[in-house]
């Protein structure tokens, strides 16, 4: 009896230490193939959800770079539009200079957007070659308002667009009463205000003022910002100037005198063709040529002053014509 | 026996792993393509919706609009045939310009002699293709005033008639 139960308690010991090894052994297995198949699971979603972020912002910058289109003004001067985000944005705007295969340069948009208090990685950025807009580095906030204003120099070269934010105003201290009516009637600009500056408020002072952040002086058509000073000719450079960072601002002229200049050939050759065809001679051929060479030469805003003079023949001169160019 | 019993079993464990990690590749795939699906048809869309707004506002560009030469105020939506003819000989700057895949000026009252506009036939034509001369991909349009300068019995006239600007875009496949 002793002796079975000793064989028993022998057998049941050797039971478990078998079943012990074989049990062990195909979870060990299980469980490292297991942690395989998770961890390359969790790598490919770590991977995969920046990629859909990206997509998303992507897709957000292509429809904020549509939704400038109706900016395109028609015979008013200026416009305004509001665009709307879900959650905090940062709309990053950069300027291309013209290249052999894109001969106007181009906008690029570039969105991230704020989840679990985080900015999302701006990877993919969106080009657009018929857009210029003037903004800082980049633009936070939920709702953004974008300006518009022709650009003529002396015949329209392009709507300018000025992006701002409502976690962003302006205060335009002194400004010339066309400025105010401008920007309170025509535009009902809701985050630039005038004499009455709300605290952290972007100080920009016309002529006189104190703790400017930006000096505009009318005299010498100049706009200094942050210690740098750019050049403007018109209210719509002016606006560009006082919106946008220095960077961007000569980037963007140097871009508008791409087209100036391809603006200038086709009413330059329109002139020729209207000569030819109904006998309208034209007086302003020559003008155009100077002023298609001075924009092709433009480096920066500080050569604006030398085209003023012929801008201004060709305005005259065209307003007179039997057969306006433009 | 034992031995046997045991990679028996480590061969169907492998198995069992082996399926289930195809089963989540695949899945993980048709998540993917149809992400992909998704996205192709969201750039479609945006495309569409980038013709729709631009073919409202185009003829206001500089390129096109009629400006203050056909009368003392700017005009909306008025195209200036004679400045588009000049733009159409040079077009190759602009490619890229509109993000579209065509324009195209098509003459709709009075109907003219049905051919391309080109240096010889203008103005007795009817209609002016941009950028692309095939009309392939999906098109979308909105009414202008197509106006040129004429002379008629000695003296020069604006002539102006009604055209449909049409922008035509890609699907993206």
């Amino acid at each position: 009896m002793t002796k079975n139960k000793n064989k028993k308690v022998t057998m049941t010991k050797n039971k478990n230490k078998k079943g012990a090894l074989e049990f062990s052994f195909s979870w060990i297995f299980a469980i490292i193939v297991g942690a395989f198949i998770l961890f390359m699971a969790i790598f490919a979603i770590i991977k995969l959800i920046p990629l859909f972020n990206q997509g998303q912002d992507a897709e957000t910058a292509t429809a904020i770079g549509i939704l400038l289109n109706p900016l395109e003004s028609g015979f008013e001067s200026a416009t305004k539009s509001l665009i709307r985000t879900q959650v905090e944005t940062r709309i990053y705007g950069d300027c291309i200079e013209s290249t052999p295969s894109e001969y106007f340069g181009k906008q690029t948009i570039q969105i991230s957007e704020k989840t679990y208090n985080k900015w999302s990685y701006t990877g993919m950025d969106i080009a657009i070659q018929n857009k210029y807009l003037f903004s800082e580095d980049y633009v936070e906030g939920k709702n953004f308002y974008i300006y518009s204003k022709s650009f003529d120099f002396p015949f329209k070269i392009a709507d300018l667009l000025y992006l701002t934010s409502n976690s962003s105003s302006y205060c335009f201290i002194d400004a010339p009463e066309r400025i105010k009516d401008e920007m309170k009637d025509s535009l009902n600009a809701p985050n630039v205000f005038f004499e009455v500056c709300p605290e952290e408020s972007i100080r920009v002072c016309f002529s006189t003022g104190t703790n400017c952040d930006v000096v505009v002086r009318e005299n010498q058509k100049s706009v200094r910002k942050n210690g740098e000073i750019v050049y403007y000719e018109g209210d719509a450079l002016m606006y560009a100037a006082i919106f946008s960072s220095k960077k961007i601002y000569e980037c963007q002229l140097t871009r508008l005198m791409k087209r100036a200049e391809q603006l200038s050939l086709i009413y330059k050759e329109k002139s020729d063709f209207l000569s030819q065809k109904v006998g309208c001679s034209s007086g302003i051929t020559t003008n155009l040529i100077l002023l298609r060479q001075g924009e092709r030469n433009l480096e920066s805003s500080s050569d604006l002053f030398s085209l003023v003079n012929e801008v201004e023949i060709l305005e005259i001169k065209n307003s007179n014509e039997e057969c306006r160019l433009w | 026996m034992v031995k046997k019993k045991g990679q028996m079993k480590i061969q169907q464990m492998s198995f069992l792993l082996i399926a289930v990690f195809i089963f989540f590749v695949l899945l993980g795939m048709i998540f993917v393509s149809y992400y992909i699906k998704n996205m192709k048809g969201k750039a479609t869309e945006l495309q569409e919706e980038n013709a729709h707004l631009l073919v409202s506002k185009i003829a206001n560009s500089p390129e096109f609009s009629c400006e203050m030469v056909y009368s003392s105020s700017e005009k909306t939506d008025c195209v200036d045939a004679d400045k588009v003819m000049i733009l159409k000989e040079n077009i190759d700057k602009y490619s890229d310009f509109w993000g579209v895949k065509s324009i195209e000026i098509m003459k709709v009252y009075p109907i003219g002699a049905n051919r391309e506009c080109t240096n010889l036939t203008y103005p007795k034509c009817k209609s002016i293709n941009l950028l692309n001369t095939s009309s392939s991909g999906y098109g979308v349009s909105n009414f202008v005033t197509l106006c040129r300068k004429e002379k008629y019995n000695g003296e020069i006239i604006n002539k102006c008639e009604l055209a449909k600007l049409i922008v035509r875009y890609e699907e993206i496949n």
